[in-house]
């Protein structure tokens, strides 16, 4: 039976609270009487069989959408969508939702003798997955099919000939696609929805556009404005992506959308006191909480790293949907909803979050400080419903080693960001107009996004945007345990200890203060009434 | 030297002391040995003409090889696999594995219908399945081949839990007693060729199979294995060691209607389309499938050159394992 | 006098390069030099600065090549302000040229004009010594005392501190440096090193190099950064994150092994170790100039980049009438340059001749104690 999400008002008796510190996590004691932990809900029931019920979503689409087979015809041009490495958070083990639903489609498409098939990653800005992460996404056999004869593709957002302008919504927003999509008989987005914040209009309209097109959502503005970006409802980035997939389906682009979603089963089971309640542990669960501590504090951090990324989590489709885009997205965050939300009573003046060592951008990657900015104030904060956990004005505790460290080919523009652009400001405002343009239109960058793993120029600076709703809203932030000269260029004060975060925090907001700690991984959100 | 004409010397006997003439010394060594098994020193025939005494009760179908599934036999199967049988085979045929995630979210045991071209087939299954399935499946085996003598018998029910089943027809003793284990929760690998294939194309599929998983309502696993014909072909007795592919399929589930012919035939298409999916692309496999222009595994119709000519064709796509070591420590462009 | 004073001791050498001390040089009582002709003057230092040159040699890792052209025991020191007879202010240009040493005719160079590439540095009716502070007839800034020829003198102007006056000589080096590079080079410099000899060039380009549109530079520690960016740097990069400052700013790319495919147009090298002299040919551009301005001694470089891409190395020493600046002195610019940018502050510690091991453990370790320059303050010594 799945229990719902729970918070714990913490007392004198309340055993010491597991908090992520990047490759690890570390016990913390909180003060009794003013703390209180939320927990997300427990896994949801998967499907029994997710193979028969994708194949029930393709026959039995929802919205105006007609069944799959019968938008299929010989002579198509079909082109499959689908997410690129950031989903799921950490990556699940074989076979991907992605490889089942993709299978199931191109079974459909044999059966209908379609022979003009592409596969686009939907990559966006962000870099280009290698074979292995193709491979482990879609399946040997979809890779093997279509990547010898080079019918699989990942988007390319500054190739000149392989992108085409659809129009202009009435907010004057670019609409600007992938070519070869926008130009099939049918585009079907194949997609994971981990948070609430994915699918919908966003998938074809962020995930195949050019740059041109995404800086129209992907902005100061448009962030500070979206409270929070994962609750659509109240999200100018969503608002954004829908004029923009209105227009797409507007001007006769046809898009048969697939949803799944997956229950927040996130550790192997060696490891299942991650995602326990501490004074449920057993005898097991203590003992493999000592032996994994004991086993990271002897490794280096690079080994830590590898190990953390070698986790494959044992996430399950909980559900999929299919048909016209916002019918199923609507069934889809309901599901999200279902597996996530968590009902918390008012808010508090900190808040704790233990950041895990993984965020949609550093897959197989380093989490550098800038990841760690936009995990805790982009991802973590931004995961409520309603209002923030912490007030106006409040403080924000992340935990993080913060490493000065960058992978050399994944993020080349974030070095330069943090050397350069940070050690003037943090403003995002400022950076955004200082900045932006010329880190964008960077020749160097274009070319190792194009060519190599890398994440676009511009793409740091997202990554700050999405933390600007979050820097507009507290009062200070405080990073436990990271690497000080690191966190200060974040414009972050260092601490040693959750204590003296603290003790720090009281200065802005007060003696006393009450204080959440978002138990966080498994994914969640707090729906703070 | 099958082929030699009477009276003739074989064309080594003209030929100088080499190489050659020495590996025909050695094959003369074997040939004594064989014949030291022949009467007097092995059992005499039977001669036709006198009346055969009643079989032996206790072997070919009738043999019991229920001890081979006490925890005891298990256990000794299972360290026999890890230490010996699966090391062996992995050198010999170094398989790579496909198709296993279509099992990903099964998890009943089931009846795993395989192509059948050599005796390492068997085993090569064995090692490769999950153990999910491996720790409690039997192995249905010729009745009349593996069951004929008891230290045979004893052997194969060792080392593959095989149980005595016979190849033309099954018979309600053999029937029942897979039914049974069936029943028990016990899987099972068959083949349902029905012996080796002695060209290399499959044969016909018997019913067996099929019927037993409607009997039982058990969902069939098909497996293609390409490969193990060339490294120990039948008739064969010293494999040549090669690469070796399994491609695991879908389950499918028998039809409800319990039309079991129906069900044998669908079974053969789906190991057919393996095998096509390993020739080529998947995609182009599923389209050929949809289109029923899946190339039969039984080969073409035509006379045996122009059978083992396109078998040839059909196996250059998957030749032995690639040569990875580059230059400079292999000279080739 | 009280002086510091640098003997003929291979010993004292030999203890200074291995324990790493000042050793070379000790305070000692000396008779004051006397004039040795009728243009020179006794003069009697305020502040008399430690300069980099100085400082290789009190620790023994002076270059061999300045054997010829010192003439032992000297007393160093050629960074002085100081006061003549008459009470009047006085900044000491210490290269010890033709004029200086009475040589008839001139070498080409002084004839020129360019003393700081005098041919006679060791001839004359003076001992050899390329600069006051190296010859053992003239003295040198870090005693009571000193002889010094007219032309050598440059009257401070009224109303500046003793701070700014004594900075004179240093700025006019980097002064020197700036102008050294082809008009014209380009807009992109880059500045390595963060001393007194690299803050003043970047104030230096900043001042009157008006074809320098964008100057990085390269410091180590916070206090330099600062100053370095005060001084009209666009950026301030650390050590290793120069190659990615100069990328950014050329919008050139990065090979797989580092390498820039463009660079800075002109790099000024105010180091001079082997380590900066490989980093300033790695981020060059095809055709660059790379300057240097720091005193470099015997380094190891990779120069394959200065053929291939036919990089001009370019020493900058001392200073003289500046042919990019219409013909004026680097004296000159540089007390323009330090009143414009206040450069006297830029002296960050005074010491004693009594606290001299401090003073040189001090300055060896500016960079990383927060300090510039370090200079010794004479003020109180006794005049006998």
């Amino acid at each position: 039976m799945t229990r719902p999400g729970f918070v714990l008002e913490v007392d004198r008796s309340t055993p010491p609270i597991l908090t992520w510190h990047g490759e690890g996590f570390r016990l913390e004691n909180l003060p009794a009487g003013r703390s209180r932990v939320i927990y997300p809900p427990e896994p949801l029931e998967s499907l029994r069989d997710p193979d028969a019920a994708i194949r029930e979503a393709l026959a039995s689409p929802l919205g105006d959408s007609k069944p799959l087979r019968e938008l299929l015809f010989p002579g198509m041009r079909l082109t499959i969508a689908f997410d690129d490495i950031s989903l799921p958070l950490p990556p699940m083990r074989r076979p991907d939702n992605r490889q089942r639903v993709i299978e199931a489609v191109l079974d459909i498409a044999a059966a209908a003798g379609v022979d003009d098939v592409a596969l686009i990653c939907a990559l966006a800005l962000h870099r280009r997955m290698t074979e292995s992460e193709l491979r482990h996404a879609i399946g040997d056999r979809v890779y093997d099919s279509f990547a010898p004869i080079g019918r699989l593709l990942q988007h390319d957002a500054e190739d000149p000939e392989g992108l085409i302008h659809i129009g202009v919504t009435e907010r004057g927003e670019d609409v600007e696609i992938n070519r070869r999509a926008a130009e099939s008989d049918l585009i079907v987005y194949v997609n994971i929805n981990l948070v609430a914040m994915d699918g919908g209009h966003k998938s074809v309209a962020t995930g195949l556009a050019s740059y041109r097109s995404l800086r129209h959502h992907h902005n100061v503005k448009t962030m500070r404005h979206s409270k929070s970006f994962m609750d659509p409802e109240h999200s100018a980035l969503h608002s954004s992506n829908w004029r923009m997939g209105r227009l797409l389906a507007a001007s006769g682009v046809k898009i048969f959308q697939i949803e799944t979603t997956l229950n927040n089963d996130a550790f192997p089971s060696q490891t299942a006191f991650l995602q326990k309640r501490e004074w449920e542990w057993s005898a097991r669960d203590r003992a493999s909480y000592v032996a994994s501590t004991r086993a990271l504090s002897l490794l280096t951090p690079r080994a830590a790293r590898s190990l953390f990324q070698s986790i494959k989590a044992p996430h399950a489709m909980t559900s999929v949907y299919a048909g016209e885009v916002e019918a199923v997205h609507a069934e889809t965050t309901r599901m999200v909803h279902r597996q996530q939300l968590v009902e918390v009573q008012g808010q508090t003046d900190v808040a704790i979050f233990g950041l895990p060592h993984i965020c949609p951008y550093n897959v197989n990657s380093i989490m550098n400080p800038i990841l760690v900015m936009c995990m805790g104030l982009g991802y973590l904060f931004n995961l409520y419903r309603g209002r923030p956990i912490v007030r106006e004005g409040g403080v924000a505790i992340l935990s993080h080693p913060t490493p000065w460290a960058f992978h050399p080919v994944h993020h080349p523009s974030y070095i330069d960001f943090f050397e350069e652009v940070l050690s003037e400001t943090t403003d995002p405002v400022v950076i955004e107009k200082n900045y932006e343009q010329r880190f964008a239109t960077d020749e160097w960058y274009r070319h190792l996004y194009r060519t190599s793993h890398a994440y676009h120029g511009v793409h740091p600076f997202y990554m700050w945007y999405w933390g600007a709703h979050a820097l507009e809203h507290l009062g200070r932030v405080i990073v436990v345990g990271g690497n000080r000269k690191a966190v200060r260029r974040l414009g972050f004060s260092p601490a040693s200890t959750i204590a003296d975060a603290l003790e720090m925090a009281s200065d802005v907001v007060g003696d006393e203060p009450t204080i959440s700690h978002f138990h966080c991984p498994p994914i969640m959100i707090a729906d703070v009434k | 030297m099958s082929g030699q004409l009477p009276g003739a010397h074989s064309p080594d006997k003209r030929l100088p002391v080499t190489a050659r003439s020495w590996a025909q010394a050695r094959s003369g060594v074997r040939r004594r040995i064989r014949t030291a098994s022949t009467f007097p020193l092995g059992s005499p025939p039977w001669p036709g003409t006198v009346e055969l005494p009643p079989a032996d009760k206790t072997l070919g179908v009738h043999y019991d090889s229920e001890w081979a599934r006490s925890p005891f036999a298990r256990r000794a199967r299972t360290a026999l696999q890890a230490t010996v049988a699966n090391p062996l085979l992995r050198a010999l045929t170094s398989p790579s594995v496909r198709g296993l995630d279509r099992l990903a979210h099964f998890d009943e045991p089931a009846i795993f219908v395989a192509n059948h071209s050599s005796h390492l087939d068997a085993p090569l299954i064995l090692s490769v399945i999950p153990p999910r399935w491996r720790d409690e499946l039997f192995v249905a085996g010729a009745a009349d081949y593996f069951f004929d003598t008891h230290p045979k018998a004893v052997l194969s029910a060792l080392a593959l839990n095989a149980v005595p089943m016979e190849r033309q027809r099954v018979s309600r003793t053999s029937a029942g007693r897979a039914t049974q284990l069936l029943d028990d929760g016990w899987s099972m690998l068959i083949f349902p060729e029905g012996g080796r294939s002695p060209d290399g194309w499959g044969q016909p599929h018997r019913p067996g199979a099929a019927w037993l998983a409607v009997r039982s309502s058990v969902p069939v696993v098909p497996l293609y294995l390409e490969g193990t014909a060339r490294i120990l072909p039948k008739g064969s007795r010293r494999p040549k060691p090669g690469h070796v592919t399994v491609n695991f399929g879908a389950p499918i589930l028998p039809p409800s209607d319990g039309d079991s012919r129906t069900f044998a035939r669908t079974i053969e298409d789906a190991i057919a389309a393996l095998a096509d999916e390993l020739a080529g692309d998947w995609y182009a496999a599923r389209r050929r499938a949809a289109a029923g222009t899946t190339p039969p595994l039984s080969g073409p119709d035509a006379t045996a050159w122009r059978r083992s000519w396109a078998l040839g064709a059909a196996r250059t796509g998957a030749g032995p394992k690639a040569d990875s070591s580059r230059w400079p420590w292999n000279h080739r462009p | 006098m009280r002086a510091l004073q640098v003997d003929r001791s291979l010993a004292r050498f030999v203890t200074a390069r291995v324990s790493s001390r000042p050793a070379a040089v000790r305070l000692t009582e000396t008779p004051s030099p006397t004039p040795p002709g009728p243009d020179w003057v006794t003069i009697r230092p305020l502040l008399s600065g430690i300069c980099g040159s100085d400082l290789a040699t009190v620790y023994g890792r002076a270059s061999r090549w300045f054997e010829p052209y010192v003439s032992f025991p000297f007393v160093p020191g050629h960074e002085i302000v100081a006061e003549t007879a008459g009470g009047e202010r006085v900044v000491v240009e210490p290269v010890l040229h033709c004029r200086i040493r009475g040589v008839d005719p001139l070498c080409s160079a002084c004839a020129d004009g360019r003393t700081n590439r005098c041919e006679n540095l060791a001839a004359g009716h003076l001992a050899a010594g390329l600069q006051t502070g190296y010859c053992n007839q003239t003295g040198g800034g870090w005693s009571a005392s000193l002889v010094a020829h007219r032309q050598q003198l440059h009257p401070v102007p009224s109303g500046w501190s003793d701070e700014a006056a004594v900075m004179v000589e240093p700025v006019a080096c980097s002064v020197h440096a700036a102008m050294s590079a082809p008009p014209g080079a380009g807009p992109v410099a880059a500045v390595i090193g963060a001393g007194t000899i690299g803050l003043a060039t970047i104030a230096a380009i900043r001042t009157f190099r008006e074809d320098v549109t964008t100057v990085i530079a390269v410091a180590k520690h916070p206090e330099q950064r600062r100053l370095a960016r005060q001084l009209g740097a666009d950026f301030v990069a650390n050590p290793d994150e120069l190659r990615r400052a100069v990328r950014r700013a050329t919008g050139s790319w990065i090979l797989d092994n580092g390498q820039l495919t463009g660079g800075a147009d002109v790099v000024f090298d105010c180091v001079g170790t082997s380590e900066s002299l490989s980093e300033s040919t790695a981020v060059a551009a095809p055709g660059a100039t790379v300057v240097l301005a720091g005193m470099p001694g015997q380094v190891g470089v990779d120069l394959t980049a200065l053929w291939q891409r036919e990089l001009r190395l370019a020493g900058a020493y001392a200073y003289g009438p500046e042919r990019n600046a219409g013909d004026r002195h680097s004296f000159d610019l540089s007390m323009q340059l330090i009143a414009e940018h206040d450069l006297g502050r830029l002296v960050s510690a005074r010491y004693p001749l009594d606290r001299h091991s401090d003073a040189l453990e001090h300055a060896s370790h500016a960079g990383a104690r927060g300090a510039t320059k370090v200079v010794f303050d004479l003020r109180q010594e006794k005049r006998r």
